[in-house]
């Protein structure tokens, strides 16, 4: 798994450097389901509706959804602001943050929860560290 | 709890796997995305996982958060996924369409769009392919009726080539998708007021068939699904911003006011689940709900 990993890792690198799709077939929001398809492997199924804006360093934005006890979720962001790196958390009715995983890699970010009652949840986006960015925010459930 | 995300991305990328579900957008990854995309998960594999935020949000944070329709209102999918975890409901059994009525009136369309919708969500949970193709006509001749754009009619082939291929999870992408190309379409031809009618009647239907159901095998767990005051209260709120002259349709007068009087039982405190009465009270205003939007509404 290890060697996988590296192999991997060194491949990326490479084609990182020597590959870049071209910006204009690229927007957010194909980036955050980009990021987001990477759970349909584990049965997550994509929402088709987004929210896009734009983020300011400092200034973060909120988000109402409304999840379902016992389901599992993934919050996927994404912007093109390299230098943006962004974060996303996952709030209960009360504002108590919800505990779950995070991924992060600059300008993606993802969390995912198991909501443990129905009902309202807030996702709250911002800018961690780096420049204003547009952004769009897909979601997953299972 | 595991996700394992990041052997799901590994494995994604790996495989190849483009996503079919690309189709909801349009956008499919290139290989030259593809090996890009490789760098920046090689990246993200040496990342360590970092742990929710711990501070709380204040009053102010809450208050300021965005309510949008397409995201922040579930799709009768979740919905059902949930009920799937926690009973086990005979789809094929509560899947019983009724054709929608003809009809000159262009609110209760766009209802009845919506409650297609979640039948089509509910011929998915059955996997019933037919029935998914059924449901995928009458959409589309709604939506002819009410001059959708050439855009939505194409989904119509396409909800139907994948209920051939009994593509069950790209058809609850290809369901919401068709709603919202149907709700795009409404406002690129100035129909704003129709979108919310769609979001209410698939909400609705979605409603019924829970509760129905939650009615006749009660558990609390099951019932703690129905809890959905936030969800009633934005309705509710944007019905009342519809033009007066729609607000005054007995339809809409009647779509109201079970709103209204659905909202203080599904607000529980606590989290607390409905009680056996309360979901009772839930399935018998929205099934009688469902009987107006199908066969039009009586008088107030």
């Amino acid at each position: 798994m290890k060697t996988a990993l590296a192999l991997l890792f060194t491949v990326g690198i490479l084609s990182a450097q020597e590959v870049a799709p071209p910006a204009e077939t690229v927007t957010t929001r194909s980036r955050a389901l980009e990021l987001a398809g990477a759970f349909a492997n584990d049965g997550y199924k994509i929402r088709d509706g987004f929210w896009s804006g734009t983020l300011e360093p400092g200034k973060p934005q909120f988000l109402q959804v409304n999840l379902f006890a016992g389901n599992e979720y993934w919050f996927s962001v994404a912007s093109l602001v390299p230098t943006a790196k962004l974060s996303v958390g996952v709030f209960d009715e009360s504002g108590l943050p919800v505990q779950g995983e995070v991924f992060q890699d600059g300008a993606t970010a993802a969390a995912g929860v198991i909501a443990d009652a129905s009902g309202k949840y807030f996702i709250r986006l911002e800018v961690a560290e780096g420049d204003k960015a547009e952004f769009c925010l897909v979601y997953s459930y299972k | 709890m595991r996700f394992g995300f990041r052997e799901n991305f590994a494995l994604h990328l790996l495989e190849g796997n483009t996503r079919r579900s690309f189709s909801a957008s349009g956008q499919v990854l290139s290989s030259r995305g593809f090996h890009w995309l490789c760098g920046v998960v090689g990246l993200a594999l040496l990342l360590p996982g970092l742990h929710a935020a711990e501070e709380t949000l204040s009053k102010e944070e809450i208050a300021s958060a965005v309510i949008t329709q397409d995201v922040t209102i579930p799709t009768p999918g979740e919905f059902f996924a949930a009920m799937d975890k926690k009973g086990q409901p005979n789809w094929t059994q509560i899947f019983a369409p009724r054709p929608p009525a003809a009809t000159a009136s262009r609110d209760q369309m766009a209802l009845m769009l919506g409650l297609l919708v979640a039948d089509g969500y509910i011929a998915v949970e059955a996997q019933d392919g037919q029935g998914v193709k059924n449901v995928g006509k009458d959409i589309i001749n709604l939506a002819k009726k009410l001059n959708v754009s050439q855009s939505v009619l194409g989904r119509g082939n396409s909800i139907s080539d994948f209920a051939e291929n009994n593509d069950w999870s790209a058809l609850r992408e290809e369901l919401e998708a068709t709603q919202n190309e149907v709700k795009l379409s409404m406002v690129e031809q100035k129909d704003n007021d129709l979108v919310i009618l769609v979001t209410i009647g698939a909400w609705i239907r979605g409603t019924q068939v829970a509760s129905a159901f939650i009615e006749k095998n009660y558990t609390p767990e099951l019932a703690g699904l129905l809890r959905q005051p936030a969800i009633v209260e934005y309705l509710l709120g944007e019905v009342d911003r519809l033009p007066e002259k729609m607000r005054s349709q007995p339809l809409i007068l009647e779509l109201r006011a079970k709103l209204a009087a659905i909202l203080p039982v599904v607000e529980t405190k606590k989290r607390a689940p409905l009680t056996p009465e309360a979901v009772v009270e839930l399935s018998s205003a929205m099934s009688s709900l469902v009987e107006s939007i199908t066969v039009g509404s009586k008088e107030l």
